[in-house]
């Protein structure tokens, strides 16, 4: 069944001059579903995460999520920042309690869950020790319990794993693997790193250069674990890379073309 | 849930452990060298009378007076009058000023209005308001409490409003992610999130209203330690004014450790 759908989603903003963010993005999100989302920088992948969120308005076009116009977040749309977005003055079990806390659940009943997910994000000591004292890793380890902790449908995460070394964002791809397994909920994945998309996401979407629209979409069935020196995992990263590197090269021609229509304007206008 | 920010440690525990860490004690005597050369010199000098003792009494006799006094109604109340408004002046300021300033710091065209006003306010000489504080409140507490107030006001302001804009855009979103309701906005992101600076600017206007207060009850003799000590100069009770100058300077140490000494410490925690 369909859990979200992307429809002709554009975002551009106010003063003409910055090209349009996203230009008519459209695809489907269903349940279980874990979706990768990669695209050259700047090309508007975490505006759409946002948008997605409903923690931006799209500037036409509509995301549906069950059905009903995102207008606004919602309750089951749950989100892990790349920052990790913690807040310092709380503790471990606090900062994963948060959203909890916020729809009035009973405290004995929202210590629980929050202990639970210590538990499966691997942080069982740690449950009083503030953000400070935690690696890069361990924090962003919270931000998922966080996310999870109000029990929702659909994760959004936005580069959540490009705060961290790259042996701990391994070890977390694995765990986020395991949880998406386990609980059966709808992941999406925004990232800049292609290996990442090909290794978590059954469906990889494909971002043009700015103004970011659906280039391609790619199903990656490959059996888990996938092993990142698979040929079938070897190839579909060529793949990918190769749908980058035109847009990549597409960008820059088109930011020269910029430059050249520019200059041309600037000498037109000597002449006048 | 409520919240528990003083929970913890005992304020006087924090006194004692902040004041003797046994690791550093040949340190913490160190510090105290300057002061015991300066005092027996003073005691010294005194004493045998090279300095008269009715202009400069000895510390001995400062000490002396000073334990005497403390155990009078009239002294004690004096020092409380003075601590009180202050207090009350310091707790006007921050009701007033800690609303504005969280406006101010979350709304972009709120502080663009109100904050150039309220520099320009806090250019003046603050001081310069007590003739017409006094004419329009008459002569007493209120016309000191309001111009305590007036002082406290304006760093507890861009204290506050600095630590309102330093809050990363990711906890915003964090904080409508999970829909928080207005109430919870303010009571579960933007006030614990701006603890720190409001202390330093709690700490600045404690600094800075001490010596306003005192200001005003030595020039316009609004009763409080300070007219203690001016009336004590005058009676040429000279070891009295020097008695009621210390224990102000206890009480300040007293407050300084106590209150925002524990509250840093308990700050630091997560900080």
């Amino acid at each position: 069944m369909e859990l979200m759908q992307v429809e002709g989603v554009s975002k551009f903003y106010q003063d003409g001059r910055v090209p349009a963010a996203l230009r008519d993005v459209s695809f489907n999100v269903h349940e279980k579903d874990f979706v990768g989302v990669v695209g050259p920088s700047g090309c508007g992948k975490s505006t759409l995460l946002r948008i997605l969120a409903g923690l931006e308005s799209p500037s036409s076009g509509r995301v549906w999520f069950h059905g009903r116009e995102v207008s606004a977040p919602q309750a089951r749309i749950s989100m892990v920042f790349q920052s990790c977005a913690l807040f310092p003055w709380r503790t471990v079990v606090q900062n994963i309690e948060y959203g909890l806390e916020l729809r009035k659940v009973p405290k004995a009943q929202r210590r629980e869950i929050a202990l639970g997910l210590v538990r499966l994000v691997g942080l069982a000591g740690f449950e009083d020790a503030y953000p400070k004292r935690l690696s890069g890793g361990m924090k962003q380890r919270v931000g998922i319990a966080r996310a999870l902790a109000v029990d929702p449908e659909i994760v959004l995460m936005d580069e959540a794993f490009s705060s961290v070394d790259e042996y701990t964002a391994e070890v977390l791809r694995g765990e986020v693997t395991d949880i998406w397994k386990e609980t059966g909920k709808t992941f999406m994945l925004v990232t800049h790193n292609l290996g990442e998309a090909i290794q978590l996401a059954e469906r990889v979407v494909v971002l043009s250069s700015r103004p970011g629209h659906v280039k391609s979409l790619l199903d990656i069935d490959l059996p888990r674990p996938r092993d990142p020196e698979d040929p079938d995992f070897v190839r579909l990263h060529k793949e990918l890379f190769a749908l980058l590197k035109e847009e990549l090269e597409t960008s820059i021609v088109r930011h020269r073309l910029r430059r050249v229509r520019e200059l041309q304007e600037l000498s037109d206008l000597e002449r006048t | 849930m409520r919240r528990r920010p003083l929970r913890g440690q005992f304020p006087t525990k924090v006194l004692l452990v902040r004041l003797t860490p046994l690791k550093d004690v040949k340190d913490r005597l160190l510090c105290l060298l300057p002061l015991t050369v300066i005092l027996s010199g003073w005691e010294l000098l005194s004493a045998s009378g090279i300095v008269r003792a009715e202009l400069v009494p000895p510390p001995s006799k400062v000490l002396m007076t000073l334990t005497s006094q403390l155990s009078t109604a009239s002294f004690v109340l004096m020092v409380l009058r003075s601590f009180s408004n202050l207090t009350l002046g310091i707790l006007l300021a921050l009701f007033m000023a800690a609303p504005l300033a969280i406006w101010a710091g979350l709304k972009r065209q709120v502080d663009s209005t109100i904050t150039p006003s309220i520099m320009l306010a806090g250019s003046l000489p603050d001081l310069a308001l007590l003739p017409l504080l006094m004419m329009w409140f008459g002569e007493g507490s209120l016309a000191a409490i309001l111009m305590a107030g007036v002082c406290a006001f304006f760093p507890i302001y861009f204290t506050t409003r600095e630590g309102v804009r330093s809050i990363p855009t990711e906890y915003f979103q964090v904080s409508t992610i999970f829909h928080s309701g207005r109430f919870d906005f303010v009571q579960k992101l933007i006030l614990p999130a701006i603890v720190p600076q409001a202390i330093t600017g709690l700490r600045l206007a404690f600094d800075f209203v001490w010596e306003v207060i005192l200001a005003i009850e030595i020039i316009a003799r609004v009763a409080g330690i300070g007219s203690f000590i001016n009336m004590s100069v005058e009676r040429q009770t000279v070891d009295a004014a020097f008695a009621g100058i210390f224990a102000i300077g206890i009480l300040s140490i007293i407050v300084d450790r106590c209150f925002f000494g524990f509250l840093e410490e308990r700050v630091k925690r997560w900080a």
